[in-house]
């Protein structure tokens, strides 16, 4: 079993790994902090936030500094997660996302973390920017919409530094689930929704409205009914007719509670007979 | 018809011969490429078009560029027996001329040069005639004595609109050899040792490339063709494909079968509609005579080309963005690994190579490795085409060996500078190259020389500047177009060359601080080494060249807000010498802000009103007496 795993030096440890692992998943494995902003283990390898630089020092290699998230791992790797040359860049890449998105607390705490106080460079700021200042265009929404959930409602917009991302022509789009996973990878909380009566809201995503499903217990708008049916027709096995999707995730859990009882309640009475 | 075997290829070259040469007739051929259209060529083939409706003894076509776009619309006019002469400059005036004095063509006025014979290299050395007395032949110029033509073999000699006068001069013979003649290893062999190193840019070894595709094991596999070339000030790619489209395409169905792919795709940016136009009639050619399709010669091999046609966005020429744009998703660089040798178009197996490197495939083939290797030098076999552009005499496409110094493309071929003045510095490889001052100029052109001082070889642009060129402007010129044209997907390329602009701007505007120059050089190391794919990585180069060998101008336009070249347009003032004004007011009546009074006839009351004046130099150009000066703080060109 043992020859079917290669080693890594990483800092100087010795560490077991799959040839072809990416350095970043051995390292966070291990406890070992690699910072980054774009990096999301369930999507495919992207590489834009750069913060997770690492240098190969190998003997009789040329010393190159690459991301981590896209390096794979072979037999006697050795890389420096941390090296002055890392640091030094890390620092100028955080007084870049200093500059562009000066507010996120993720982007405050990087930088206190690798102790940048302030950036050189001049702060953008957008008046009505529909995604806060706060955006700093990692793609994570963009990539887990169309990854993971394969809605693509939202994509890149212009090139270079005019990039922005939203839907397309800027107009609400219909193909919105209102699942919130790009809200949730988001690392800059940059992206809103809101709900509003009956309707969920993306206020960063043109004011798309994805309308809700209403519970039929207590009438509390709970979940978008687009997810659900996107669910069903993943797991079509899913049972249609059972009484608790159409329950809130609270009154859900007081008929399963009922139910436990009743069960306990009855066997009860079986084992007192 | 369908060609088949040796004899067809025969048959259709004395067909090609017949009207590349024709016996009895003169055949007039008008250089319409981009470069000679954008002059007036085609007003010129209109006027011959017109003026030869009833001369059965001349034949009209189009040709394509022979490099020498600085003297163009060229016309050349066939004699039989004689040769060919190329006249310059041709207008649509100069047509009845020269068709009225066909007995006497050799002294016209406006003759440049004669083709006796031309070496096409894929064939015998083409004898177009005897010659004329008195008349330079083309290899003694100036312009193209240090040239090798390789590349060019065919250029502004054949219509590249016919594929009977390419396969005339030895076309597609190199494609006959291949399939009947080699295994796809022994392709990959000469290839190899001929030593041919990919010409859009990076330099990669053209066979170790193959052999990787070739290695992997797939259902289908994709050939590319590179042709989004975005430089600017670059054109060798779009002359390449408008002058010579056959060259590419059997280049590429060569190594279609040497690496074991189906299918092949030239991406080529949609901003060149004729290179578009030919490389279509080009490939509708081929496949009339059964060289593109299925059972190709009669070989039993398969391959067809198909075009698709890029939006413009510069940084498509990068491999992965290119194969995401040919996918129709958006033009950004995808990591690597996967290299495209593995997991490329679709995620098959995919080997990209640039215009160039296809058009010296049939040379290789045709003639072998090592005849090839015995152009340029060790490390960098065979020749460059080079576009010349900015301040030098001689615009246009040169040819040279790798290994030729810097200095013999400059001043041997450009002709030094136009103005006049000194060339300073030229400029090689594009927005991702660097300014390689004259000390350097002794230097061998090859990748890993124009490497050690900053500069990359690129795919070919070369851009000269004289002392009337600011430095910090030509990196500002060159960032600017970086930060338009990166992608935005990683953030130092994204924000970090928006950042070096900004502070770039404000030096040439007159508020640059000390510490700027610090920072410029912090950020470019970062921006160099952490981008993702090859435009961040070398974006930075022109501002760290400059940085480093024109430090002094970032100097005097930081500290004492002067931009010695006269150029960026915050720090300069126009005046007006009043001992040289004659009061003709003509400076004044065209000063679109009025800033400019005085009594006429009266050259001493003349002044400009530096509040009003906006610097657009109207003035100075408009005076005929020299007597509007520009100035910055002390330096004047006056």
């Amino acid at each position: 079993m043992d020859n079917e795993y290669i080693h890594v030096f990483i800092n100087g440890q010795k560490f077991k790994a799959k040839e072809g692992e990416l350095v970043i998943d051995i390292a966070r494995r291990n406890g070992i902090f690699i910072p980054t902003l774009c990096y999301e283990e369930s999507l495919k390898p992207y590489g834009a936030c750069r913060m997770c630089i690492v240098e190969i020092k190998n003997k009789g290699v040329k010393k190159k500094i690459t991301t981590s998230c896209t390096l794979q791992a072979f037999d006697g790797l050795y890389v420096k997660t941390d090296s002055n040359e890392v640091l030094k860049h890390r620092r100028i890449l955080l007084e870049l996302y200093l500059a562009q998105a000066p507010n996120p607390e993720k982007i405050k705490e990087l930088a206190q973390r690798y102790g940048v106080k302030k950036t050189r460079f001049k702060e953008k700021y957008k008046e009505k920017d529909p995604l806060n200042n706060s955006c700093i265009l990692c793609g994570l929404c963009v990539r887990v919409c169309n990854e993971i959930m394969g809605a693509g409602v939202i994509g890149f917009i212009g090139r270079g530094e005019k990039t922005r991302i939203n839907t397309p022509f800027f107009e609400k789009s219909d193909l919105c689930l209102g699942c919130k996973a790009c809200a949730e990878v988001c690392p800059t909380g940059a992206i809103k929704f809101i709900d509003e009566g009956n309707f969920r809201i993306a206020n960063s995503w043109s004011n798309t409205s994805v309308e809700l499903k209403k519970c039929k217990m207590c009438g509390k708008y709970f979940a978008p009914s687009k997810l659900d049916e996107k669910i069903d027709s993943i797991y079509y096995y899913r049972d249609k007719n059972n009484e608790l999707r159409d329950l809130c995730p609270d009154c859900r859990r007081k008929v399963i509670t009922k139910r436990i009882n009743l069960i306990t309640e009855n066997e009860v009475e079986k084992y007192a007979k | 018809m369908r060609i088949n075997t040796l004899e067809d290829l025969k048959y259709i070259r004395e067909t090609g011969l017949k009207k590349l040469k024709p016996k009895q007739k003169v055949r007039i051929s008008v250089g319409m490429a981009t470069c000679g259209i954008s002059v007036g060529g085609d007003a010129v083939f209109e006027e011959l078009k017109e003026k030869l409706k009833n001369r059965e003894d001349i034949i009209l076509t189009k040709t394509g560029c022979i490099g020498f776009c600085h003297v163009e619309p060229l016309v050349n006019v066939y004699i039989p027996g004689k040769g060919i002469l190329i006249y310059h400059h041709v207008q649509p005036k100069d047509v009845e001329k020269i068709i009225n004095n066909l007995d006497k063509a050799e002294q016209l006025d406006n003759v440049v040069c004669q083709i006796d014979k031309w070496d096409h290299i894929t064939s015998d050395e083409i004898i177009y005639g005897e010659g004329f007395t008195n008349i330079p032949c083309w290899n003694e110029l100036k312009f193209f004595k240090p040239q090798r033509k390789l590349v060019m073999r065919n250029s502004g000699i054949i219509n590249p609109e016919d594929i009977d006068e390419y396969i005339a001069v030895g076309g597609y013979s190199a494609l006959f050899k291949a399939l009947k003649e080699m295994t796809p290893d022994e392709i990959i062999y000469e290839v190899k040792g001929s030593g041919l190193r990919g010409r859009g840019g990076a330099g990669f070894p053209t066979g170790i490339k193959w052999e990787l595709a070739k290695k992997e094991k797939s259902d289908i596999k994709y050939l590319i063709c590179n042709a989004d070339e975005g430089d600017p000030g670059a054109y060798m790619n779009r002359n390449e494909m408008e002058s010579d489209p056959h060259s590419v395409i059997e280049g590429m169905i060569i190594g279609g079968y040497a690496i074991g792919a189906q299918k092949g795709i030239i991406y080529i940016r949609a901003e060149y509609p004729l290179a578009l136009y030919r490389l279509q009639k080009a490939i509708d050619g081929a496949r009339h005579y059964g060289l593109l399709g299925k059972n190709i010669l009669g070989s039993g091999f398969d391959f067809d080309i198909t075009i698709s046609k890029g939006a413009g966005a510069f940084v498509c020429g990068e491999e992965t963005a290119l194969i995401a744009s040919i996918e129709g998703d958006i033009g950004r660089p995808r990591p690597r690994p996967p290299f495209p040798a593995q997991k490329g178009l679709w995620g098959k197996p995919t080997n990209i190579n640039n215009v160039e490197t296809w058009t010296n495939i049939p040379l290789i083939v045709k003639k072998g490795g090592d005849w090839f290797r015995g152009f340029g030098n060790e490390k960098s076999p065979g020749t460059k085409v080079f576009s010349l552009v900015g301040k030098v005499e001689n615009v246009g496409l040169a040819e040279v060996e790798l290994g030729t110094p810097i200095k013999t493309v400059v001043y041997n071929i450009g002709g030094g500078a136009s103005s006049g003045k000194k060339v300073k510095a030229v400029q090689t490889g594009g927005p991702s190259g660097g300014c390689i001052p004259t000390k350097f100029f002794d230097l061998p052109i090859d990748y890993e020389n124009l490497a050690s001082v900053g500069s990359i070889m690129g795919s070919g642009g070369m851009v000269a500047m004289d002392e009337n060129t600011c430095m910090v402007d030509t990196a500002k010129f060159f960032l600017d177009f970086t930060v338009d044209e990166s992608c935005g997907k990683c953030v130092p390329c994204r924000e970090g060359l928006k950042h070096m602009l900004f502070i770039l701007e404000n030096i040439t505007k007159g508020n640059g601080k000390e510490e700027d120059i610090g920072t410029l050089e912090e950020l470019s190391e970062t921006v160099k080494t952490t981008s993702l794919c090859g435009l961040g990585q070398t974006a930075p180069n022109p501002v760290i060249t400059t940085l480093k060998y024109f430090k002094d101008e970032y100097i005097e336009h930081i500290n004492n807000k002067r931009c010695p070249a006269l150029v960026c347009t915050a720090l300069i003032e126009f005046e007006i010498d009043q001992k040289k004004c004659t009061g003709c007011s003509v400076c004044a009546k065209r000063c679109p802000t009025k800033a400019i009074e005085g009594i006429l006839g009266k050259g001493e009351t003349f002044k400009i009103d530096q509040n009003k004046c906006i610097k657009c130099g109207t003035c100075l150009e408009v005076c005929k007496f020299d007597a509007v000066i520009k100035t910055s703080k002390g330096v004047s060109n006056g």
